[in-house]
C-alpha cells in the first residue's frame, strides 16, 4: 500500500511538470517525422559513371544489351555538373542503378572524383576483348576491389543468365520484411523509451537528493526500495506512454501489444535501476552526466549494426540494447520469432532485479550519497 | 570589463579542473573518437558472411576467402544452424556435381544477389589473375561511414559543453549566486561572457582533439576552426537557454531531449532527404554545422560555402538571443 501511494504522489507531482509533457510531445513529433517525412519505401540506388571508349558498332551494343538487361530500365539525356563543366550523358537507370554513359574519360574522372561514385572506362585490348578501367575513391575494401576486377572477365548477359538460373533454397519462404517506417521504430523506441530512462531516473533521485528528500526517508516507517521503486514506476509509466504513441499508429492492430508491454516495461525497468546505480555514485546530475552520456552512446552502437546488414561483430551482440531492438523488431515483424522477444524480456527483467537490489543495498549504505 | 570576464573564466577553468567531471566530459569525446577509429576499418570492411563446410572444397573457399567473410564449419547441419542464426550469414553447400546458396530468408535482396554472383564466379571459373581490368584510385582513405560518424560526434560537442554550461548556471541560481552580481561591480554581460568562455575553450579544444585523433588533420584547419567558433557560439546560446529556462536538474533533463529532435531531425534530414526537402531543415543551425562539416571533412568546402554555412549558423544563434535577450536579462535579476 505504502508503495502505490509514493507512486500515485509521484504520478501526481510528475504530471505537473515540464518534463512530462516533454514526455508526451518527444514521441508525438517523432511520431509526425516518421508519418510525413520517411517514406515507406527508399530505394537506394548504386551510381556509376562509364564512358565506352569503343568502336560505334560495338558500343551501340553494348548499350543495347544494358537496355534488355532487365525490366523496367529507362534511358534518358541528362545534363551533369563536376568542377565547373557541364556534361551531356545518356541515362539508364533501373530501381537500384543507374548507369551515365558520358563521352570522355575526363568525364568519368571528374564525376567520378566530385560525386564519389564509381567510374568505369572500357576498352578494347589488343586481343579485341573488352578491358575495364576503374575510377575508385580510395577507400573501398579490397574484398569490393577484388570483386569489380573481375566482374568484367564474363560476359554481362551470360552472366545475369547464371545468376538468375543459381538456386537459391531459403530455410523460412514466409518472411515479410517491414517498411521503413516500421523498421525504424526499434531503435528509437531503445532510445526514447528505454535509454532516456536511465536519463530521467537519475534527474529524479538528484532532484530529490538536492531537496533532502532521500534524507527525509530515513526518518519514514517506508524503505529506500519502496521509494526507489515509486519513482521506477513513473519512469515506466512514461516509456510506455511514449512507446505506444509512436507504435499504435504506424503498427496499428497487427501486433502483439502484450508482448510489447512487456518488453517495453522489462527494457525501462532495467535502464532506470542502471540510472538509479550510476545516480549512487554521484552527488549531482552535472557529475553523473558524462558517464550516463558516454554509456548511452555506447548502448546506441548497435543501431549501426541494426542499420547495416551483414555488419555484426562478435561484441556488438553483448551490448544491452542489441537484444532490445531485435526483441522489438521481433515483436513488430509478421511472424516474428515470440520466444526470443520473451527470453529478451526474462534477460532484461533478471538483470534489472540484479541492478536494483545492488542499488538498494547501495543507497540505504549512504543514503544521502 | 576584459579582466572581469578573464577573472570570472579563470575562476570557473579552476574550479572545472578540479572536478573529475569536466576531465570526463573533455575525455569522453575523445574516447568516443577512438571508438570510431576502432569500429570503421571493419564496417567498411563489410561484406558477405558465407558459411561453408570445412575440407568439403579448400579451394572454393579460398576462392571466397578474397571476396567475402568466410566461416567455416564442420557439416551441412552445422551451416543450416549458422544460418538460422539471427545476423545475416548465407550457407553454400554442395548439390552433385555443384552449389546451392542456402538463405534463412529474411535476408536483403543484395546480400543473396552478391552471394549468387560469387557462387557463379566461381562455377564458371572466374579467377583474380585473370582480371582484365586495371584500378585508379583517388587516395581518398576516409570511408564515408567514419565520415559521418565524426560530423555526428562534433555535432554532439556543443550539446555536451552546452549542457555543461547549462548545469553549471542551474547551480549557480541554486545557490542563489545568480542574484549576487546584481551587487557586486561586475556586469551581467562580463558575468555571461565569463561563463561561457569555458564552455566555449573545452567545445574548441574537444573538436579539434577530435579531428586530429579520427585522422582528420589535412582538413582545412581555418575552414575547421571558423566552424568550430560558430559551433562554440551555439553550445553558448543552449547553454544559457536550458541553465536559464530550467529550475531544476528535471526541466533541464526534458531540453536535453527536446534538443536530439532538431539534432538528430537535421542529420537524418541531410543524410536522407533529397535537397527540394531538405529546405525544411534550414531553419536549424545544426543543419547548416552537419552541412558545412560534411564539406570540410570530405576537402570539398570553398570558402564561400564555409563562409555562408557558419554566417547562417550565427545568423540563426543571433536572432534566437534577440528574442530571448530580456528574458536572459530577467531571468539573471
Amino acid at each position: 500500500m505504502k508503495l502505490l501511494s509514493s507512486f500515485k504522489k509521484e504520478l501526481i507531482l510528475a504530471s505537473r511538470s515540464f518534463y512530462f509533457y516533454v514526455e508526451v510531445i518527444f514521441p508525438l513529433v517523432i511520431l509526425a517525422i516518421l508519418l510525413f517525412a520517411v517514406p515507406k519505401e527508399i530505394n537506394t540506388t548504386s551510381t556509376q559513371y562509364i564512358y565506352l571508349d569503343l568502336p560505334k558498332e560495338v558500343k551501340e551494343i553494348y548499350i543495347d544489351t544494358m537496355l534488355e538487361s532487365a525490366t523496367g530500365i529507362e534511358s534518358e539525356e541528362v545534363e551533369l555538373e563536376a568542377e565547373g563543366k557541364t556534361y551531356d550523358v545518356q541515362l539508364i537507370a533501373t530501381d537500384e542503378e543507374k548507369f551515365y554513359i558520358v563521352e570522355s574519360e575526363e568525364a568519368v574522372r571528374s564525376l567520378a572524383y566530385s560525386e564519389q561514385n564509381v567510374g568505369a572506362v572500357i576498352e578494347l585490348d589488343e586481343n579485341n576483348q573488352l578491358y575495364c578501367r576503374y575510377y575508385l575513391q580510395g577507400y573501398e575494401s579490397t574484398r569490393l576491389k577484388n570483386l569489380l576486377s573481375i566482374v568484367f572477365n564474363e560476359d554481362m548477359s551470360v552472366l545475369e543468365e547464371r545468376i538468375e538460373n543459381q538456386e537459391v533454397r531459403p530455410l523460412t519462404t514466409d518472411y515479410e520484411p517491414l517498411n521503413n517506417r516500421e523498421n525504424a521504430i526499434p531503435p528509437i523506441i531503445a532510445l526514447s523509451s528505454c535509454l532516456m530512462g536511465m536519463f530521467i531516473m537519475a534527474s529524479y533521485v538528484f532532484l530529490d537528493k538536492t531537496e533532502g528528500v532521500i534524507k527525509a526517508y530515513a526518518v519514514t516507517a517506508s524503505p529506500v526500495w519502496q521509494y526507489l521503486m515509486s519513482k521506477i514506476f513513473v519512469v515506466l509509466v512514461t516509456s510506455v506512454v511514449s512507446g505506444l504513441i509512436i507504435v499504435m499508429p504506424i503498427m496499428g492492430f497487427k501486433i502483439n501489444y502484450g508482448l510489447l508491454l512487456l518488453l517495453l516495461l522489462t527494457t525501462s525497468f532495467f535502464a532506470s535501476s542502471l540510472g538509479l546505480l550510476i545516480a549512487s555514485f554521484y552527488d549531482n546530475l552535472a557529475k553523473a552526466f558524462g558517464a550516463i552520456y558516454l554509456l548511452i552512446i555506447l548502448l546506441m552502437v548497435p543501431a549501426i549494426a541494426y542499420f547495416i546488414p551483414g555488419w555484426d561483430p562478435f561484441w556488438i551482440k553483448i551490448i544491452p540494447t542489441y537484444p532490445l531492438m531485435q526483441g522489438f523488431k521481433e515483436i513488430i515483424l509478421p511472424k516474428g520469432d515470440i520466444a526470443y522477444s520473451l527470453i529478451t524480456s526474462a534477460g532484461f527483467l533478471a538483470g534489472g532485479i540484479l541492478i536494483f537490489a545492488f542499488t538498494n543495498f547501495r543507497f540505504k549504505k549512504t543514503l544521502s550519497i | 570589463m576584459f579582466k572581469k570576464i578573464w577573472t570570472i573564466f579563470i575562476r570557473d577553468l579552476k574550479v572545472n579542473m578540479r572536478e573529475f567531471m569536466t576531465l570526463w566530459i573533455i575525455i569522453a569525446p575523445l574516447l568516443l573518437a577512438v571508438g570510431i577509429n576502432f569500429i570503421s576499418p571493419s564496417i567498411n570492411d563489410t561484406s558477405v558472411n558465407l558459411a561453408l563446410v570445412e575440407n568439403e572444397n579448400p579451394e572454393q573457399v579460398e576462392y571466397f576467402d578474397d571476396f567475402a567473410h568466410v566461416e567455416l564449419l564442420s557439416d551441412k547441419q552445422k551451416v543450416e544452424d549458422r544460418v538460422r542464426a539471427r545476423d545475416d550469414v548465407v550457407g553454400v553447400l554442395s548439390k552433385g556435381s555443384g552449389y546451392y546458396i542456402m538463405t534463412q530468408g529474411n535476408e536483403p535482396e543484395s546480400i543473396v544477389e552478391y552471394s549468387k554472383l560469387l557462387n557463379v564466379l566461381y562455377e564458371s571459373g572466374v579467377k583474380l589473375e585473370d582480371a582484365r581490368s586495371e584500378i585508379i584510385e583517388f587516395d581518398r582513405t576516409v570511408p564515408p561511414l567514419k565520415k559521418m560518424l565524426v560530423n555526428i560526434l562534433l555535432l554532439f560537442t556543443p550539446v555536451l559543453t552546452g549542457m555543461l554550461t547549462a548545469l553549471n548556471i542551474l547551480e549557480e541560481k541554486v545557490d542563489k549566486t545568480v542574484s549576487a552580481i546584481n551587487v557586486t561591480p561586475t556586469s551581467r554581460s562580463a558575468f555571461i561572457l565569463g561563463k561561457a568562455i569555458t564552455g566555449m575553450f573545452i567545445a574548441l579544444f574537444i573538436s579539434i582533439a577530435c579531428l586530429l585523433i579520427t585522422g582528420f588533420y589535412n582538413v582545412n584547419i581555418g575552414q575547421a576552426v571558423l566552424l568550430i567558433f560558430s559551433l562554440t557560439i551555439l553550445s553558448l546560446i543552449i547553454g544559457f537557454i536550458q541553465g536559464l529556462n530550467s529550475n531544476d536538474v528535471m526541466e533541464a533533463a526534458g531540453s536535453v531531449k527536446l534538443l536530439f529532435l532538431p539534432l538528430a531531425g537535421s542529420i537524418a534530414g541531410y543524410e536522407l532527404l533529397s535537397g527540394n526537402w531538405r529546405i525544411f531543415f534550414y531553419w536549424s543551425p545544426f543543419y547548416w554545422a552537419y552541412n558545412a562539416n560534411d564539406m570540410i571533412l570530405s576537402k570539398s568546402g570553398t570558402w564561400p560555402q564555409v563562409v555562408l554555412s557558419v554566417g547562417i549558423i550565427l545568423a540563426i544563434c543571433g536572432a534566437v538571443y534577440a528574442v530571448l535577450a530580456p528574458r536572459i536579462a530577467r531571468k539573471l535579476q
